[in-house]
């Protein structure tokens, strides 16, 4: 009769306790202590065997790939375009000329990003004929020179405050690398402006032209060293009024197996970015 | 307590609606609705008024008694308006249907259980998700809607689906529901009218012929030889006769009381039966809405299987429930954001609740319902599919289930020699010795004295299910002598009959004489028939080997001993004598008076003895033997006497041939019945009289001591008793019954079967099962379906459960180490939903691994569907090895594409980072965002394909839980292996065809993937069939015990 009264608390306590240890049966948790070392045994046993099967098919896979260059690159068959400094937030520049604490992050991100455009870092590189592709054949894979000259106003070198002081700032826009990519044509990073106003934009170098010496990009790690092409973008904003708010679209242009123009992916070979300057 | 509960079962059926309170409460308790009677104060109001009307008396009144009591008149019956007057008062004569939940609540019903609760919280969640995200960013991607829906979806699906399969099993039975309008003749306003027997009120005067339903309780107050079929009601075979006469105390037993809904029988003689009765009750106060009311009371069991499947329900959910939140508390210590833990939340929940399975073991049952449907088995409730292969009890009525509900020729005596005769449904195999000249006597006596005749018209119907017109034993009697002589009525003709005395109860003869067939011979032949010990006393001489010899003391002692046999028997025995009367004193002319008697009606020439009974269907003993060797043990509830019980129990195997009862011992040692050791007996009969007086405690000792019971004359509450003290004992109790007296039990019963030609309307509604073809040996079908249909939902499960470990660890890693996630919930749901649908399917067409009829019943409460080695061995066992393996597929293809395993490990952050467009790879180069995204999609479709690959490998080790693979044949089960393909072409399609579905998130997938996890699929199945052996080899052992499932 009691076995169908509802259990009261105390019952389902002491049977919980029981279950826990079960000073009788010498039972712990419903097991034996010599029980429980048998499943544990076999547990490590078994489970030590499936780790060690599994290094071994991981190692027999790893074994299936190439240190220098990955087995498929169909999943990145064109590039995607990048800004510098990389903003925090979206991308979108929020600085004001008269505040220099409100820049200095930007700043020191492109000085560091530069830093292996200097001169010193550049000087074991070499210096490759222009306008062509530079394939090679190895072993050996040697990294062309990217002057930072090229950048002209934004290369940092006569202005350190990348023109953010004067109202001016200059972002750089960079192709992502992608392994034995050889671009056709002319390719060229074209900037717009989205509002036009009296705002205008330069690229650098001229016209924003990447050189195709630069191309085919050989790996980390045979190509030690190299350094992809940058163009720098600076807007002038107009001196007046107090607050602007610039939206640019970057694209790559004149190179025809580089798309610029998918649906769904917004970066693959375009970029847009926001500047917003106070005054 | 138990003093009180005892008192109440102990009622007649004048307590009937004690019991009616029995459980709408709480379904765990064992002792339902015995218990809380006291508690419920309105059911206890109702329990009153019901005893008050129950106080059925009328039968001792006498008819101004009764005139007063219902403000009749006999004559002239009610007025219409008084009648009105009642009929507003007192409603409708008809029994009132039983409640029928709301469609509306069962399809919501079927919205909330199981799984369904845990996706609607996935689906909030989501949308949550989105709320949050949307209110810090107008921008938010609507993924999360996405999926929020797609869980809904589901759900709405599976629900929908589970109830059509509901209702298309139940629309079955509708058709049985339909019932024909009935007409009374009643006497009111002194004229006699037919009127729609549900105007009928209390008393009306109504008239009943021959052939017609009784159309309310009546007190009979003139009968002429009316005779009532009550064995729906009792369980007596036998038509018992009414009359105005107050018999006994008991309204069932007492002979002037009609019961509603029972038939009124045609009668050969004329004038045909009628009966002239007063209604005393209408509707549900009737004895037949008692009993109706009792079974609508009794709440519906839950089935084993849905016990089982609740119970499996709550192992998957407290999985899912208690990883979901471990990991949600995990994933905030290590500050994720609390939104990023809800989602992972949500991938949780969703990889380890099996959307599918249900709607899979839904199907699975239908397919064995529509199997068992094609063996005439017809399953109401398809859970009820699978609570035959459990059951562990069938306590079977008598009548008409186990019997023919026919009387019919079972014995013959004569050459004091005992002969069988063939019983069987056809009576095909007559084999007793018919040359001796005595059974020519016997024979002629047999088809001439007797009244039945077959209906016209039925020349081509087989003897044994012509109509005939006539009482039972004559009946018997007329096909009995049809199928061995041929045509009776050319033999009657060719014996005209010149005069009759029709059997009658003072006489308790029946005599009748005629014209010889023998154009040379000119006696008359006088033959008779009656209760042997009447007709004995009217003989002289006895019939030997056609000799006639003198009757003396040892022939009058054997006569004594065969009677005694065939009585012993349970069979209702009849006397034969004949006598040729002298040409000479009875010339041709003569001319016979029945009431001047004539004629000599002593010193005739006694021929022989013949028993009759309602025999066992002839498939009846080989289902009781395979029932016992299936561990089943099979008791007889009957309501007919304990003497017929006891011997159709013998003959069908019920009670063993070498089994005795305690009075069995006490006869054969001539000792009392006291002095018998109780634990000698194997077998028991116990009455319902004893059982009346009886503590649960007691009935609960003789359902467990002994192995072969009888239970007769029960009373429908009693059967109710009954099978409750069977279910106190743990088991799974099958009822099986034709009767509307077994119609409470049937609804108690764990499993009610019902005869479909045989079986009232009540009881087919009341049971979940429905025999078609009255075929017990049907339910044999049924065990072995039902345990089939076990074994293999323990494969689908098992097959089913070892993916989400596959699926859930990606989530797990995904939190912990930070890797790109490697499968998507959507992707989780093309597996749960898509390829692994029809595989698991198949596994319901696995035929069975060993004798299943050998084993004993599962016990409900050790042999769980879902048990610890099953969840252990699917998760921790093969839901590993799969993981594994479809890590090897995904770390593949992020390998050979450029981000090596050990570059992935707390990449998470940078890798969803929308703003990072440039993220490096191991070589060097750089991915945009979406890039990325494409390739997390090939990871999904890569760690599916892994999935799916070794699912292939699961579903073909889980062919077969004990045996190798290779004894229970590879290719056996074609079905196997159109899941297989299925499986491989959904998958196809979902790469190859949808790939450039974003939506969907899958890609095309190399087609070297597809062969990554191969040899981990190879390992499953290696690594099975090592188990396997090894539990065939050391049957018992720590092995067996932790992985045999």
């Amino acid at each position: 009769m009691t076995k169908n009264e509802k259990k009261s608390l105390n019952q389902c306590l002491a049977e919980w306790k029981l279950f826990i240890y079960n000073p009788t049966t010498g039972e712990f948790l419903g097991r034996t202590a010599k029980s429980w070392g048998l499943i544990l045994l076999f547990y490590l046993v078994f489970y030590g065997f499936l780790a060690a099967l599994f290094s071994f098919t991981m190692w027999v896979m790893l074994q299936t790939l190439n240190d220098e260059v990955p087995k498929y690159r169909d999943q990145i068959p064109s590039p995607g375009l990048m800004v510098f400094p990389k903003p925090v937030t979206a991308l979108e520049y929020t600085f004001s000329v008269s505040d220099p604490t409100s820049y200095a992050g930007y700043i020191a991100d492109l000085k560091k990003f530069l830093k292996p455009y200097t001169l010193e870092e550049q000087k074991n590189l070499t210096t490759c004929p222009d306008g062509a592709l530079f394939e090679q054949k190895g072993p050996v894979y040697v990294a062309c020179q990217f002057p930072l000259l090229l950048l002209q106003a934004c290369s940092g070198m006569s202005d350190p405050d990348f023109g953010y002081s004067k109202g001016k700032p200059c972002i750089l826009v960079k192709m992502n690398r992608i392994i034995g990519l050889k671009p056709e044509g002319v390719p060229r990073i074209d900037c717009v402006l989205k509002n036009e106003d009296q705002t205008n934009i330069t690229t650098y170098p001229h016209n924003g032209m990447i050189d195709l010496k630069y191309f085919p990009y050989y790996g980390k790690k045979l190509h030690v060293g190299y350094l992809q092409p940058l163009v720098a973008v600076q807007v002038t904003l107009a001196p007046s009024s107090a607050e602007k708010e610039v939206t640019v679209e970057c694209k790559i242009d004149g190179s025809p197996n580089l798309k610029s123009q998918d649906d769904r992916d917004k970066f693959l070979g375009r970029v847009m970015f926001k500047i917003t300057a106070h005054a | 307590m138990r003093q009180k509960r005892s008192e109440i079962y102990s009622v007649e059926l004048s307590g009937t609606k004690d019991i009616v309170r029995t459980d709408q409460g709480d379904d765990k308790e064992k002792y339902r609705g015995l218990k809380n009677n006291c508690l419920e104060r309105k059911k206890k109001n109702q329990e009153e008024d019901f005893q008050k009307e129950l106080q059925l008396d009328d039968h001792k009144l006498n008819n101004r008694e009764l005139e007063k009591k219902y403000g009749t008149n006999i004559i002239m019956g009610l007025s219409s308006t008084r009648a009105a007057e009642l009929l507003a008062r007192d409603g409708p004569n008809s029994l009132t249907p039983p409640k029928q939940t709301p469609e509306i609540v069962k399809f919501l019903k079927q919205m909330v259980g199981g799984f369904s609760i845990l996706l609607w919280v996935g689906a909030f969640l989501c949308w949550i998700a989105y709320g949050i995200q949307y209110s810090s960013d107008k921008s938010a991607s609507l993924n999360n809607v996405y999926l929020g829906s797609v869980l809904v979806l589901v759900v709405i699906l599976t629900g929908v689906f589970a109830y059509y399969q509901e209702a298309k099993s139940t629309n079955i039975m509708s058709s049985f529901n339909k019932m024909i309008p009935q007409q009374a003749l009643v006497i009111r306003d002194s004229e006699k009218k037919t009127i729609p027997a549900e105007q009928l009120v209390v008393g009306d005067i109504v008239e009943v012929k021959g052939g017609d339903q009784i159309p309310a309780d009546i007190r009979v107050l003139s009968s002429q030889g009316c005779r009532v079929d009550n064995s729906s009601l009792t369980g007596e075979s036998e038509p018992q006769p009414r009359s105005s006469e107050f018999t006994h105390e008991n309204p069932l037993e007492t002979k002037n009381i009609c019961f509603y809904s029972t038939t009124c029988l045609e009668a050969s003689t004329s004038p045909i039966g009628t009966v002239t009765g007063m209604v005393i009750n209408t509707g549900d106060r009737t004895i037949i809405g008692h009993i109706a009311s009792l079974a609508s009371g009794v709440g519906n069991e839950k089935t084993p299987i849905a016990i089982e499947i609740e119970h499996f329900v709550h192992i998957v959910a407290g999985v899912a429930v208690s990883i979901g939140i471990l990991f949600f508390i995990i994933a905030v210590s290590m500050k994720y954001r609390v939104l990023d833990s809800l989602i992972f939340l949500i991938g949780i929940i969703v990889a380890n609740v099996p959307e599918g399975l249900l709607g899979t073991v839904t199907v699975t049952l239908s397919l064995t319902a529509k199997r068992m449907a094609k063996k005439n088995c017809l399953v109401k409730n398809l859970e009820a599919v699978e609570t035959l292969g459990s059951t562990s009890i069938i306590c079977s009525d008598k009548t008409g289930t186990l019997t023919q509900n026919r009387m019919t020729v079972a014995h013959l005596w004569f050459d004091n020699q005992i002969f069988v005769a063939d019983t069987s449904e056809d009576h095909s195999n007559q084999v007793f010795d018919q040359s001796s000249s005595t059974w020519a006597s016997l024979s002629k006596i047999i088809t001439l004295c007797n009244r039945a005749e077959f209906k016209p018209g039925q020349e081509n119907v087989p003897i044994m299910k012509k109509a005939v017109i006539g009482d039972a034993s004559e009946t018997a009697l007329l096909k009995f002598s049809e199928v061995l002589l041929g045509d009776v009525m050319e033999i009657r003709k060719r014996n005209r009959k010149v005069v009759e005395i029709p059997f009658n109860s003072t006489n308790k003869f029946q005599l009748s004489i005629h014209e010889t067939d023998d154009p040379h011979d000119k006696r008359f032949l006088m033959v008779m028939k009656g209760a042997p010990e009447r007709i004995l006393e009217k003989c002289s001489t006895i019939m030997i080997n056609g000799e006639e010899h003198p009757l003396d003391k040892s022939t009058a002692k054997t006569f004594h001993t065969a009677y005694m046999e065939l009585g012993g028997l349970g069979e209702r025995v009849l006397g034969f004598c004949h006598l040729y009367l002298p040409a000479d004193e009875f010339p041709e002319t003569y001319s016979f008076d029945i009431d001047a008697m004539n004629f000599p009606t002593s010193n005739l020439c006694f021929v022989g003895l013949l028993s009759m009974i309602d025999p066992p269907r002839s498939t009846v003993p080989d289902a009781v033997t395979k029932c016992r060797s299936a561990g089943i043990k099979v008791i007889m509830v009957t309501g007919d006497h304990p003497i017929t019980a006891k011997a159709i129990a013998k003959s069908v195997g019920i009670i063993s041939a070498n089994s005795e009862t305690v009075e069995d011992i006490a006869h054969r040692l001539n000792i009392p019945v006291e002095q018998v050791n109780q634990r000698d007996a194997k077998a028991a009969i116990v009455t319902g009289m004893e059982l009346k007086d009886m503590s649960l405690e007691q009935l609960d000792e003789i359902l467990a001591n002994y192995q072969e019971i009888v239970f007769a004359r029960t009373s429908p509450q009693q059967k109710l008793i009954i099978v409750e003290g069977c279910q106190r004992q743990d088991a799974v109790v099958a009822v099986t019954g034709d009767g509307v007296n077994d119609s409470p039990a049937l609804k108690k019963a764990d499993i009610g079967i019902a005869m479909g030609i045989a079986g009232s309307d009540a009881a087919k509604n009341a049971a979940d099962m429905v025999l078609l073809d009255d075929n017990f040996a049907s339910i044999v079908t049924g065990v072995e379906e039902g345990r089939l249909i076990f074994d293999n939902l323990k494969k689908t499960i098992a097959y089913t459960l070892t993916k989400n470990i596959a699926e859930l660890c990606p989530f797990l890693i995904y939190i912990i180490a930070g890797l790109p996630l490697p499968i998507g919930t959507i992707t989780i749901l093309f597996i749960d939903l898509g390829t692994d649908i029809i595989p698991s399917i198949a596994l319901a067409y696995e035929k069975a691994e060993s004798d299943i009829m050998n084993r004993k019943p599962r016990h409900k409460k050790k042999d769980r569907l879902v048990n610890k080695p099953l969840a252990v061995y699917s998760y921790l066992h093969i839901g590993l090895m799969q993981a594994l393996g479809a890590f090897l597929v995904y770390f593949t293809v992020y390998a050979q594409e450029g981000f090596l395993p050990h570059t992935l490990i707390n990449l998470r952050v940078e890798w969803e980072n929308d703003n990072v467009n440039d993220l490096e790879d191991h070589y060097g180069q750089e991915w945009t965002r979406y890039q990325r995204e494409y390739l997390e999609w090939t990871g999904y479709t890569a760690f599916f394909v892994g999935i799916l690959v070794q699912q292939i490998a699961d579903l073909i080790i889980r062919k077969t839980r004990r045996n190798s693979i290779f004894q229970q044949g590879l290719f056996r089960n074609k079905v196997i292996w159109v899941g297989i393909a299925s499986q491989i072409i959904i998958g196809l399609i979902l790469s190859y065809g949808l790939g450039s579905v974003t939506a969907l998130n899958f890609t095309m997938l190399r087609a070297q993937y597809w062969f990554v996890a191969v040899p981990h699929a190879i390992l499953i199945w290696v690594y099975d069939e090592v188990r396997k052996l090894f539990i065939r080899l050391y049957p018992g052992s720590w092995w067996d015990k932790n992985m045999y499932y």
